[in-house]
């Protein structure tokens, strides 16, 4: 095929990206300009261009706020257990799903796991900020069992793992529709070749049906590196008070505070700035790391 | 399958919706300085009379003030339009047909002056709101005119983006403003300046908002023979009685604290008191955290770190400690709804949550009489903190033209002068909060005044008629209470003095004000404070702007964390440490130089 026809062919799929990459130039690319921000006194009398020049004043800054260290550790603490666990646990999901033979009880598991996702964490926050409440369900089964009540969300040895684990139950029953996707290309005559060769289930898992969707899980694993500092503003934001700061504060709920509650756009845009050089590189890595393990090219 | 997703999804969204409208619908309800509710009914006397003060005002505001060379209520030849940032006020509806661009308030604004209101953005009040002004400032992107809060005003004042109106005002702000403006010590110009000019407009709050008093259920103390209580030592043996007798049963909180939304205490920067805070406790040990006290040898020092605020700490984590105070404070969505459901019997609040705050507490259970006090020291002392006097401000672009400059004034004199009318004639559909521009306009004493009105038309000493004093009369709604009054209290027995929930009407209209004027501002018309302690300055100096958020950080967490008991007491001594270490020396300083 001659490459010029090659390209007449494809014009439908540049149309079907036109929105995606019109939406990707006016709120990422445009935008940029205002990184400017983190090297000024920014001013918006002034405007972006005239405001007064402070070179790295605002990084030095914020590295010596004390909070500074321990919002980084959270962030990556929490961001981190999600990312590994939002593979993890789809995934083994979705192998067992693929297990079930009965069609209907599969369908409606699917569906109910899959449910939550559409709910926004304004909402989840409220439900759930009643179930770990002092006289919620989950207390209450806890009073069965003849242990004392706990005020889950006051309490910071608690609040990352409760932030951690609901994020990871909202989003497992969405997640497992990709690989369930993934399984259902998989080859058939592998596992009726396999059979026949006495392969066991697990043995089949392990050798076809885990190879067979190895690509889809990489994928997933690296879009996922690109939220390394991405812990959640909305659900943290919404389940968070000042009793679990030591644990809950993000980058994101911080950077809240001080620029739009503070005003401080330029400290602000500091910290913004700061946690995207930083995603920049673990997605940098993780394109090499894909390609270097997995023999697998995203781009 | 598909179709029982999509079916599912529909639902969900619409579960969604329904929520977060709820959801943001909670802020609406609060800080309702002056707001009447009024029925049209037993109004048209009143209404008829401010339209006849309408032409008066119009006609003669050139003698009424000789520094007034302005019309404050001039009809523009041509229509001016006023491109404004609005609230969203999610559950408060239209009538059919209206929208926040076309409703009684604006019709009336373009029948009468000639005023266009354009609505250019509106954002969901609270947080949504703040963002979107947050944002204007930053990308200097200011409608004409927008409402905001001391902070937003001051650093768009900083950035040079402001209208200035040291000249228009004084010939534009109608004379009944003024004396708003006047009232208490006239400090409210102050806070509308920034470098000697005049940058906004300000709303004055009666100064009762910023005095909390502890509120009790007195029918559970009448049931349990307990007299009301004046000092901690009272509040700590009745809440004791009511966590032993459990009058709400298993669900009984002695004492309400803040919710997740509410801090221990608001501080300097913020107006107000913290709707269920602890702030008169601290009094009662002549602290005042949050604030920059004066001592007498006039060093400044914060409030939060001084011996007095530790000890109110320690008494305050006891309580928790002993099951007084509300278990999940600082966690609950929403305390107030603890409150409406019987289940609370003491809170802190200043004198209108009583009424506006608490509205369903009435109707769930009419017997919930509720009465307010003041907390006095060990020594019979009642030490009170007393807010900024300005509490909200509204902003206007740098670049806009005179005329619209006026209009905004106007818009501004207008509603101080016809709330009244619009709410009762006009607009007993309407929200008063869908007014645009609104500024909360009360004398700064306005509470103790209304409260000593209708109690002489009670008594049968005056009537109503002899607080009907016009127009340019500072207390607007006076007249209005005065009239209402009657309809809403019954079986009052005249020089008893004596109110309680079965003297109200509960449903009706006027009943929230009313019953927040009699229950809520009782305590504070009749003592005195011993002790008015104001902070010593209500903004953020230079080295707060870039500091500050950090402090307030760990201000909070230290607070809610030793009283809940997560943290001993050390934690305080650390936390007074580490806001030395980390600018609040330097920021004492900056204080104490700004206060000489």
């Amino acid at each position: 095929m001659k490459p010029k026809r090659h390209l007449k062919l494809q014009t439908h799929y540049f149309i079907m990206t036109l929105p995606g990459l019109l939406w990707l130039f006016f709120f990422s690319i445009v935008p940029l300009r205002g990184i400017v921000m983190a090297f000024e006194n920014y001013n918006p009398g002034l405007g972006l261009w005239k405001s007064p020049f402070v070179g790295l004043e605002n990084f030095k800054y914020l590295f010596s706020l004390g909070d500074a260290k321990r919002v980084i550790i959270n962030t990556i603490i929490i961001a981190g257990s999600k990312i590994i666990l939002n593979i993890l646990v789809p995934l083994t999901f979705a192998l067992l799903l693929n297990e079930v033979r009965n069609l209907k009880y599969k369908k409606l598991v699917q569906t109910a796991v899959y449910l939550p996702h559409f709910l926004s964490w304004v909402i989840l926050a409220s439900v759930l900020l009643n179930v770990f409440s002092l006289d919620g369900i989950v207390n209450q089964i806890m009073h069965l069992m003849g242990k004392e009540s706990v005020i889950w969300f006051s309490e910071s040895k608690y609040f990352r793992q409760l932030v951690i684990g609901t994020d990871v139950w909202k989003e497992f029953g969405f997640n497992a529709v990709i690989y369930l996707a993934a399984l259902t290309g998989i080859d058939p005559t592998l596992y009726e070749a396999a059979a026949i060769d006495g392969c066991s289930r697990w043995k089949q898992i392990l050798h076809i049906t885990l190879p067979g969707i190895a690509g889809t899980i990489i994928l997933m694993a690296v879009l996922g590196l690109g939220n390394a500092l991405n812990a959640g503003f909305d659900q943290v934001f919404n389940l968070y008070n000042p009793m679990v700061y030591s644990t809950g504060d993000i980058l994101d709920t911080w950077v809240y505070r001080i620029g739009l509650v503070n005003l401080q756009f330029s400290l602000a845009t500091t910290a913004g700035l700061f946690k995207s050089v930083i995603s920049f590189f673990m997605i940098v890595i993780s394109y090499w790391a894909a390609y270097k393990f997995a023999d697998y090219k995203i781009f | 399958m598909k179709k029982y997703v999509q079916k599912a999804t529909a639902l969900l969204t619409a579960v969604t919706m329904a929520a977060s409208l709820t959801a943001c619908g909670g802020d609406a309800a609060q800080a309702p300085a002056d707001t009447p509710a009024t029925d049209a009914a037993s109004n048209e006397e009143s209404a008829t009379q401010t339209d006849a003060g309408t032409e008066e005002a119009s006609t003669s505001s050139g003698d009424t003030a000789s520094e007034t060379t302005g019309d404050p209520f001039m009809k523009f030849a041509e229509p001016v339009e006023i491109h404004i940032g609005q609230q969203a006020y999610p559950t408060l509806k239209f009538p059919d047909g209206d929208t926040n661009e076309d409703n009684v308030y604006t019709r009336y604004l373009m029948d009468n002056f000639n005023i266009q209101v354009v609505v250019d953005w509106s954002a969901a009040t609270g947080n949504d709101y703040t963002q979107k002004v947050n944002l204007c400032i930053a990308s200097n992107t200011l409608p004409d005119g927008m409402q905001c809060g001391r902070k937003e005003m001051l650093a768009a004042a900083k950035s040079d983006l402001l209208y200035d109106f040291t000249e228009l005002f004084p010939q534009y702000a109608s004379p009944q403003v003024r004396a708003i403006m006047d009232s208490g010590d006239g400090s409210a110009y102050e806070y509308s300046m920034y470098n000697g000019k005049q940058v906004c407009t300000v709303g004055v709050d009666v100064a009762a908002s910023g005095e909390s008093m502890v509120n009790v259920r007195q029918d559970w103390l009448d049931e349990l023979g307990l007299d009301a209580p004046e000092t901690l030592d009272d509040i700590e043996e009745i809440a004791r009685a009511f966590k032993e007798n459990k009058p709400a049963g298993d669900a009984t909180i002695p004492i309400a604290g803040p919710d997740k939304n509410n801090t221990c205490y608001t501080n300097f920067l913020q107006a107000g008191v913290s709707s269920c805070g602890f702030e008169p406790v601290f009094a009662a040990y002549d602290a005042y955290p949050g604030y920059w006290v004066k001592g007498d040898d006039g060093q400044v020092v914060y409030g939060t770190n001084t011996e007095n605020s530790r000890k109110a700490f320690e008494r305050l984590a006891s309580w928790y400690k002993e099951g007084l105070i509300d278990p999940e404070m600082g966690v609950r969505d929403q305390a107030d709804e603890q409150i409406n459901a019987g289940n609370v019997g003491m809170y802190f609040c200043a004198w209108w949550k009583i009424g506006y705050g608490i509205t369903d507490a009435y109707r769930n259970d009419p017997t919930a009489n509720w009465q307010s006090y003041v907390v006095k020291s060990e020594d019979g002392k009642w030490n009170t903190r007393e807010q900024c006097p300005v509490a909200s401000y509204c902003i206007f672009n740098k670049n806009i033209s005179e005329d619209v400059a006026k209009a905004g004034l106007i818009i501004n004199n207008v509603w101080v002068r016809d709330e009244n009318k619009l709410t009762t004639e006009y607009g007993a559909n309407t929200s008063i909060y869908w007014y645009p521009l609104r500024n909360s306009m009360g004398a700064l004493d306005e509470c103790e005044v209304t409260y000593d009105a209708l109690m002489q038309v009670l008594n049968g000493e005056k009537t109503a008629e002899d607080f009907n004093r016009g127009t340019d009369d500072a207390y607007k709604l006076l007249y209005n209470d005065c009239v209402t009054v009657t309809d809403c209290v019954k079986d009052y027995t005249a020089g008893s003095n004596e109110l309680g929930i079965e003297n109200f009407d509960v449903n009706n209209t006027n009943f929230p004000r009313l019953y927040s004027i009699l229950a809520g501002v009782k305590p504070s018309a009749l003592n005195r404070p011993d002790k008015s302690v104001y902070s010593a300055c209500y903004s953020q100096t230079e080295s707060m702007e870039a500091k500050w958020a950090n402090l307030e950080t760990a201000e909070k967490e230290m607070a809610l964390r030793i009283i809940t008991g997560k943290d001993d007491i050390s934690a305080f001594d650390a936390f007074v440490e580490k806001w030395n270490n980390e600018g609040g020396s330097e920021i004492t300083a900056e204080v104490q130089a700004q206060a000489e």
